[in-house]
């Protein structure tokens, strides 16, 4: 079998890993919680990092006006269902074995992911903006405006008394070397195209 | 003698930490000195509205000061401040200028003053032996033990008691026991 | 040139050394301390750090038991065991209130006063501590995972449970002994035939080894000597159980003077394995007899109590080989056994000299029928047969003995206030030193084990008089910590105790800490009257009988608002801590219930029984600042005349639940 070819059998088969890892995950930090507060975030649910961490970030975010963290939103139907149809394409291409076709998964693939994280932002961004007006306690920020607590959509940001990281996780880190592997096996599947014709 | 220079450097350096560690012993003598803030544990503690125990009882008798300046050579001050209930039976001054010249003089130096704890301690008694209570124990036959481990034998003659040949000139109630005034030394029976 | 150079460097460099080693030796000739560090250092434990070692102190007239860190001295908790404590409901709430029932119905109080911990193999396990009631003769179990009082059980038979509670080395069983002997079983009867007629019931109680249920396995009937405190073998004298006895005289009057005639009193040496064999031969009698067992669920979170009426006993004078008794002079107080097993050191109070047995030398007199007489027909050894050696005169009142499992012994003296460092098998006093004032116990943490941890010691004393500042008459209690860890003890630190403590148990932090329970999982709580989420929030009214089933969670009430309650009615208040984040209490009180506040711990239930008596609107509040909103954590509840008609409703934010 060509190398190019294994590539890119083995790199679809990397985004198994999304439905046994989570994908991303946003930890809390405060004086208070030696242990920090962490939500990590799967293809298809957004769970406690230690138990009960979700109803503890609710439990402290009403009090300034925050949504309660959604145990279902209607992305997590769609993304195993993505998933699972790029791992078949990826799969059904390789069987193919036109390699200009990897490069096409490798771009169909980033533009998907590129989606999510807007998705992901969009999320964040209700999530830290769309305050209970009733809520019990609201700050301003340094314009007068209310106080946004939209966490970083990648890194570490100081909200009051918490510092929030946010960072991919294990089930995206599958995902990227996924990608990275049929990234190569287009490009050792040019390399063996270029020999071929020099041996032609 | 570059090399020279870089030693008397090093010397230099020590010698400002050997102070420093000089310091040290300083702080080492200020945690001990708290085990000896009260050398003499509760008979330390000052209290003059309590009734009053049997050292300051006897610290206040001008007929036992052989006694007192005995208990304080022994150091043994804060047993007769305890808790209690002890005995005392207190040999006064002119027991003590009884026994052969010399003896006192000579316990109440440095060297023998386990001989002296041992002979004060024959003295105590655990309880409360009062007048009543002592005639009872003639009457039962029962004899009182010390802190020395010795069983001293009561007797009644007429009015008087005797505990061990000694006599009982007086009986003091205190705070934390009965003093008992002896006219005589107990001495250990094989001496 | 270069010869002289070297020459030159060698000088300075020897004359550098010389200052050095001079400088060392003036710190060493100025004592230990500067090298060690001060006593300070020692007891610091800088701020978010952790002690090295738990002590579990007994709380004495308190009843309770108190959890300090070592070597801080910082007091942690104060476990409720046999008295009521309002600050946790501890006998206020229905679910506690079983815990303290007894034969003689509830109680509110206890003496409690020898803590020790659970072992496996000799060595401290971390997982119960077991404490007595004196008084009402009772024995508790604290689970150290979640520092509360699990278990408690009534010894029947028992007057003054002092010798107690003692624990083998494998957690096989917890032993408790009488102080007081009194007719077995109980009737009326002239105090002048106690001689002869009345009993010293030994208790020997089963611990399940995994859950650490007790259950009472038997009773031996010892003569009717006062017990006064034991200690298990270990090692070797596994099997065997060890009681200082007094007052063998058995006086029941006047015991200052008559229970100190004798010129020895005895050790008793029981034979629990050889105890186990009869029991299984059934060679034991059944005594009617009647004893509460309490048992604190956790998954319930509610005590039940279940009243025994049956209790086998065993007859020491029918069953050789089952007790010895082993002189040892002048009322014999405390009874310990070294880390090795061999010797047993018995403290004549009123002694001069301490008595030490050899647990060797007591199986070859048994082997040998080495008997001085009988006492009851249960065979005395002789005097000398047992005897492992005399330390001295070494002070005056020795009380108890610990062992720092290098070879030490160290003993309390309770007249001439002091700790005395001596060493076993030579029995020679290597060091003393004063306590502040009259010190009682002492403790090692594992001082009671195979393993001691030989680097404190605590002297528990029973008087303090100057040494805090004082607070009217009655001053605080006081222990004192020792550096064992060098040849000569340093005291470092006097700190405050609860109650009078009279033993101690410790162990290190590290055997206890990764075991902590930290919340409670709301999905567990089989509480009957659990409400586990707001929407399952309601009251129900059953006759005069209403039960509210609340929830607590930062920072409101559900429901904050009920109406329908009338004058007359009873209201048991259920509520439910629906957090489920560690340090997240939650209390609640009524104005005017005849009762406790009640702390709740997350994912918890708990009730209290409110009785209105007047018309009106009365509110509730919650009472552990909880949150930043705690003070609005609040309700209220309307009561009205018995004939009203107001229908029973409870509602949060106004809407109905």
């Amino acid at each position: 079998m060509r190398k190019s070819k294994l590539l890119m059998i083995i790199g679809p088969l990397f985004l198994l890993g999304l439905f046994v890892m989570p994908m991303w995950n946003i930890t809390l930090e405060a004086p208070q919680y030696p242990e920090p507060l962490g939500m990590d975030i799967w293809i298809n649910k957004i769970a406690d990092h230690n138990p009960n961490d979700l109803k503890n970030i609710n439990l402290m975010n009403h009090y300034v006006g925050m949504k309660e963290i959604p145990e279902h939103i209607g992305e997590f139907d769609i993304f195993p269902v993505v998933v699972v149809v790029m791992m078949a394409l990826g799969l059904l291409i390789a069987f193919i074995g036109n390699y200009r076709w990897y490069l096409g998964w490798f771009i169909l693939v980033a533009l998907l992911g590129s989606v999510g994280m807007y998705d992901f932002y969009i999320w964040e961004y209700d999530y830290g903006h769309n305050l209970d007006p009733k809520a019990a306690i609201k700050f301003l920020d340094e314009d007068g405006n209310p106080m946004a607590y939209q966490p970083p959509l990648i890194g570490s940001k100081t909200i009051l008394n918490f510092t929030a990281h946010s960072y991919p996780m294990m089930g995206a880190y599958m995902l990227f070397i996924g990608m990275l592997l049929s990234l190569a096996a287009f490009i050792v599947g040019l390399k063996e195209e270029n020999q071929n014709q020099a041996t032609l | 003698m570059k090399r020279l220079f870089i030693f008397l450097c090093t010397g230099m350096l020590i010698f400002p930490g050997c102070d420093a560690g000089d310091n040290t012993p300083s702080s080492a003598a200020a945690a001990s000195s708290f085990e000896n803030n009260t050398p003499k544990g509760q008979a330390s503690v000052v209290d003059n509205v309590s009734a009053k125990n049997i050292l300051q009882v006897a610290a206040g008798s001008k007929d036992h000061t052989t006694l007192v300046a005995a208990v304080q050579a022994a150091e043994i001050e804060h047993i007769l401040v305890n808790a209690g209930p002890i005995t005392v039976f207190a040999p006064n001054n002119a027991a003590f200028d009884a026994l052969p010249a010399g003896t006192v003089e000579n316990l109440l130096k440095p060297e023998n003053k386990s001989t002296l704890v041992d002979i004060l301690s024959r003295h105590a008694a655990p309880g409360t032996f009062d007048v009543k209570q002592m005639r009872k124990e003639a009457k039962k036959a029962r004899k009182i033990y010390t802190a020395t481990g010795d069983y001293f034998e009561v007797t009644v003659a007429g009015d008087d008691i005797y505990v061990e040949g000694a006599k009982i000139l007086g009986t003091i109630a205190t705070s934390n026991g009965i003093i008992n005034v002896v006219d005589k030394v107990i001495l250990p029976k094989n001496n | 040139m270069k010869n002289y150079k070297t020459i030159a460097m060698i000088v300075v460099a020897t004359s550098i050394l010389l200052i050095i080693a001079n400088c060392n030796q003036n710190a060493t000739t100025t004592g230990s301390g500067a090298l060690t560090g001060s006593a300070a250092q020692k007891v610091f434990v800088p701020p978010g750090e952790h002690d090295e070692f738990y002590a579990f102190m007994s709380g004495g007239f308190s009843g309770q038991l108190a959890v300090h860190g070592l070597p801080s001295g910082r007091l942690f908790k104060v476990v409720p065991v046999f008295s009521v404590d309002a600050e946790k409901a501890y006998g206020f709430n229905e679910e506690t209130k079983p815990m303290l029932e007894t034969s003689y119905g509830f109680i509110p109080w206890d003496d409690s006063h020898h803590p020790d911990l659970s072992q496996t193999n000799g060595v401290i396990d971390g997982r119960w501590c077991f404490i007595n009631a004196n008084n009402t003769p009772r024995i508790a179990r604290i689970s150290l995972k979640t520092f509360e009082t699990e278990e408690i059980i009534e010894l029947p038979n028992s007057a003054g449970n002092h010798s107690s509670a003692f624990v083998t080395e494998n957690t096989e069983y917890v032993v408790a002994g009488t102080r007081f002997s009194v007719p077995v079983p109980q009737r009326d009867m002239s105090i002048d035939e106690y001689k002869g007629n009345f009993k010293g019931a030994v208790s020997f109680i089963k611990i399940h080894p995994e859950t650490g249920r007790m259950s009472l396995e038997f009773q031996i009937l010892m003569p009717g000597f006062n017990y006064d405190l034991a200690h298990p073998g270990r090692g070797k004298s596994h099997g065997w159980m060890f009681f200082s006895t007094y007052n063998t005289e058995e006086a029941a009057t006047l015991l200052e003077v008559n229970a100190s005639q004798n010129d020895k009193d005895f050790i008793a040496a029981i034979n629990w394995k050889k105890a186990e064999e009869f029991i299984k031969a059934g060679k034991y009698k059944n005594m009617p007899t009647l004893y509460a067992h309490n048992v604190y669920d956790e998954s319930t979170h509610s005590a039940t109590s279940t009243m025994i009426k049956e209790v086998k006993t065993l007859d020491p004078s029918e069953l050789p080989g089952l007790v010895y008794f082993m002189p040892t002079p002048k009322s014999p107080h405390g009874c310990d056994v070294d880390p090795s097993g061999e010797y047993i050191v018995g403290s004549g109070k009123l002694a001069a000299a301490l008595t030490v047995h050899s647990f060797s030398k007591m199986t070859a007199a048994i082997e040998a029928k080495d008997f001085d007489s009988q006492a009851y027909g249960i065979p005395i050894l002789s005097f000398d047969a047992t005897l492992a050696g005399t330390v001295k005169q070494p002070g005056l009142g020795p009380l108890h003995t610990e062992f720092d499992g290098k070879g030490n012994a160290y003993t309390t003296f309770f007249i001439s206030s002091e700790v005395v460092k001596w060493k076993l098998g030579t029995w020679e006093v290597l060091d003393r030193k004063p306590t502040y004032y009259s010190v009682g116990h002492l403790m090692i943490p594992g001082g009671n084990s195979q393993k001691p941890f030989g680097k404190y010691v605590v002297a528990l004393n029973k008087i303090t008089k100057d040494r805090y500042i004082p607070t009217g008459p009655e001053v605080c209690q006081s222990a004192q910590l020792y550096d064992i860890s060098g040849d000569k003890m340093e005291l470092l630190l006097d700190f405050p105790t609860l109650g009078e403590p009279h033993y101690a148990a410790g162990c290190p932090a590290s055997l206890i800490e990764p075991n902590q329970t930290k919340i409670y999982k709301l999905e567990d709580n089989n509480h009957p009257y659990v409400t586990k989420s707001e929407k399952d929030a309601k009251v129900v009214r059953n006759g005069k009988d209403v039960h509210v089933y609340m929830t607590m969670i930062r920072s409101h009430f559900a429901p904050d608002n009920i109406e329908g309650i009338k004058t007359g009615d009873r209201v048991y208040f259920h509520v439910t801590n629906l957090e489920q984040d560690y340090d997240v209490p939650h209390g609640i009180s009524m104005i005017g219930a005849n009762t406790s506040e009640l702390l709740i711990m997350p994912g918890q239930t708990e009730t209290f029984v409110w009785e209105p008596k007047r018309v009106g609107v009365w509110p509730f509040y919650c009472t552990d600042f909880c949150s930043a909103l705690h003070q609005e954590m609040q309700g209220y509840v309307r009561v009205s005349p018995p004939n009203s008609n107001i229908a029973l409703s409870w509602t949060l934010d106004g809407e109905a639940l």
